[in-house]
């Protein structure tokens, strides 16, 4: 995510990347590289008087020690989602940053994918009216690999609810409000496996019901979809067939090749996200999601995580 | 064969008639109806026989009679019918109680008659690969299932919670939850429902989405919503993803279709050109009875999914997960 946020500050206008830190030296070179950044230790970036935000794409575990150094230090901070891995670390952000009198910005990229703003829009202009039943699904890949194979342990990343799913329930929050009930099931506990694929089942005090699907199972290839029907219209989004591009390259020796789907975008959803962080700062624009918002969203999926393991819905 | 049907009430009494007269051997004997006026245009649109007396169309020498009544009067019509010693067809859910089941699943066996829930699913040639492929032992273990049976709101007695026994939950739970049990071999132990009226201004709820815990470490959840709106392309669907631990599949069982745009409809439709699902089945419960050979869905299959929508149902005012051996007690 890092060399993502990287590309998106230097495409921004009102942004620049002057420094890079990594654990991986190599990876921050190559940002480097390609932004015009320094690479210097972490340390360094946070003391230095000349930066105005520090954007935190560390593994979750991690953000609540670098966003509190950062908010310490005076610096506006952009945070990957999940906020955190605890309500308690979620909240020790929050108090730095409002104690520091910085801004706070969660990483809840999907209320920048045109599809879901698109689709937020004609339910709140009341194409399918009063929303009842969404569906949603993400995943559809092997479990990621990342360094120390943080997405693997538990501990750090929380698995798929805490960090691929929050993504749903962060969504149908902004769409729906409030949730009042999560009850979910996992296969998380049931016995060890690197697949993960959890399921879980939503009641929202508007009265709307949601189900969301989330699938570190390989079937083939990363897809979202969403399904938001109402008392008079239905709203279906398959990522799968909304690619305008698909693309057969036949391999050495004239053997058959496999058809690859590719999106393409105006701008990345990423670089939106980011614009809309530094124009908050720059007094721009209204910021989309700020800490609090970023706390309820890790709130929802903390409660399904509990859901899973104690068999039990969870009442927010 | 002769044979009856009783009550058109459920609107898939038309395509079991046409089945019955579309089979070889068959011989489509007449219509009794609690509706008057419904037996005789469905009987004259037939070209059937008309009976305004129950008792005058089971004193016919037909063998067996199709039951598509609401689900409240499955327990007797079935009573009658196997008491008369005819075998029975009847639409699902096998009945809106436990004490109507038991009852249809004893007079069937006491009158030595076959017994039969109409669970036309299991016949549709999409299910049937489905199954082949999952016993195949392709996917691995299976890990976890993901479903839905969506539907328009049908209208009618299927609102009334006396003639029907529920909403969405008991009309759309039974489907799916027969066909994982009968493909994967699989029982279903506890039950989480949401569900609750959020579409329609009808008596029974109309949105419902199950959260199951089977045996064998496997959940799956269902969603039972009649929230296809009215300028949807179908009726609804019946969907399925089954997590193996060495791969997925996905079942979409009517997705045999290709599209249609016509401006006197104003919106597209999904023309389906998959098997009868309807036909198969009544060819395969007739042939059942024909051959005196066991029927492929029994009464306790119909009484095993029952069992779900009425756990759902105790969940749904709970909420809390509701063991089904509590309930069965």
């Amino acid at each position: 995510m890092g060399s993502t946020h990287a590309e998106a500050y230097r495409v921004l206008d009102n942004a620049e990347l002057v420094a890079v830190a990594d654990l991986v030296p190599e990876r921050a070179q190559a940002i480097a590289a390609r932004t015009g950044a320094t690479v210097r230790s972490a340390t360094e970036i946070i003391a230095d008087p000349s930066i105005d935000v520090i954007d935190v794409c560390v593994p979750t575990y991690l953000h609540r020690d670098f966003v509190v150094a950062a908010a310490d230090a005076g610096k506006h901070v952009f945070c990957e989602k999940p906020m955190a891995r605890s309500l308690k670390e979620a909240e020790e952000m929050k108090a730095a940053c409002d104690k520091a009198g910085v801004r706070l910005g969660i990483g809840h990229v999907v209320r920048f994918f045109p599809e879901y703003i698109r689709a937020y829009n004609k339910v709140h202009s009341g194409v399918v009216g009063k929303v009842a039943v969404v569906r949603c699904t993400r995943g559809g890949f092997a479990l990621p690999t990342a360094w120390k194979d943080w997405y693997a342990n538990y501990e750090y990343s929380g698995g798929l609810v805490l960090d691929m799913i929050i993504h749903d329930f962060d969504y149908l929050r902004w769409l729906l409000g409030p949730v009042e009930r999560v009850f979910a099931k996992g296969t998380r506990g049931r016995d060890y496996n690197r697949l993960e694929y959890a399921l879980v089942s939503l009641k929202f005090k508007s009265g709307a019901i949601a189900h969301v699907e989330g699938s570190w199972v390989n079937s083939g290839g990363f897809h979202t979809r969403f399904e938001i029907a109402g008392e008079k219209g239905l709203i279906d989004y398959d990522s799968r067939k909304a690619n305008p591009i698909t693309l057969t390259v036949n391999k050495a020796g004239g053997a058959p090749g496999v058809p690859v789907p590719a999106s393409a975008w105006a701008e990345s959803p990423y670089t939106t996200e980011i614009r809309n962080f530094i124009n908050v700062l720059d007094g721009k624009e209204g910021q989309i999601v700020d800490g609090n918002e970023g706390y309820e969203s890790l709130k929802v999926a903390l409660a399904a995580l509990e859901s899973i393991e104690t068999g039990k819905p969870v009442n927010l | 064969m002769k044979v009856g049907m009783i009550s058109f009430a459920h609107l898939h009494a038309e395509s079991y008639a046409s089945a019955l007269k579309a089979l070889p051997g068959v011989e489509f004997v007449g219509i009794y109806d609690e509706d008057n006026n419904r037996g005789k245009e469905w009987a004259e649109k037939l070209s059937v026989m008309h009976f305004e007396k129950l008792e005058d169309l089971l004193k016919t020498d037909i063998e067996a009679v199709i039951i598509c009544s609401t689900n409240a009067d499955h327990c007797r019509y079935t009573v009658a019918a196997a008491e008369a010693g005819k075998h029975v067809l009847v639409e699902k859910p096998i009945a809106t109680n436990f004490a109507d089941a038991h009852k249809m699943i004893e007079t069937c066996k006491k009158q030595n008659v076959k017994l039969q829930i109409a669970f036309p699913v299991r016949y549709l040639p999409s299910v049937l690969e489905t199954k082949r492929i999952v016993e195949s032992g392709q996917l691995g273990r299976i890990l976890a299932i993901k479903a839905t049976n969506h539907g328009s709101m049908p209208g009618g007695w299927f609102t009334e919670k006396d003639k029907a026994g529920g909403g969405a939950v008991i009309d759309h739970t039974v489907h799916v939850v027969d066909i994982i049990r009968w493909m994967l071999g699989l029982e279903f132990k506890e039950i989480y429902a949401e569900y609750d009226r959020l579409i329609h201004n009808i008596e029974t709820e109309d949105c419902g989405l199950l959260t199951m815990e089977l045996t064998n470490n496997v959940f799956a959840t269902l969603d039972t919503s009649w929230n296809r709106p009215s300028a949807y392309p179908t009726w609804g669907d019946v969907t399925m993803t089954i997590i193996g631990t060495n791969g997925v599949l996905e079942l979409d069982g009517f997705s045999q279709k290709f599209d249609i745009y016509n401006n006197d409809v104003k919106k597209a439709q999904w023309e389906y050109f998959g098997g009868d699902m309807d036909y198969l089945l009544v060819k395969d419960f007739l042939e059942a009875c024909k051959n005196n050979t066991p029927v492929k869905v029994t009464g306790e299959d119909g009484l095993k999914t029952l069992e779900v929508a009425l756990a759902a149902y105790e969940s749904g005012k709970r909420h809390q997960p509701v063991a089904i051996e509590e309930i069965r007690n």
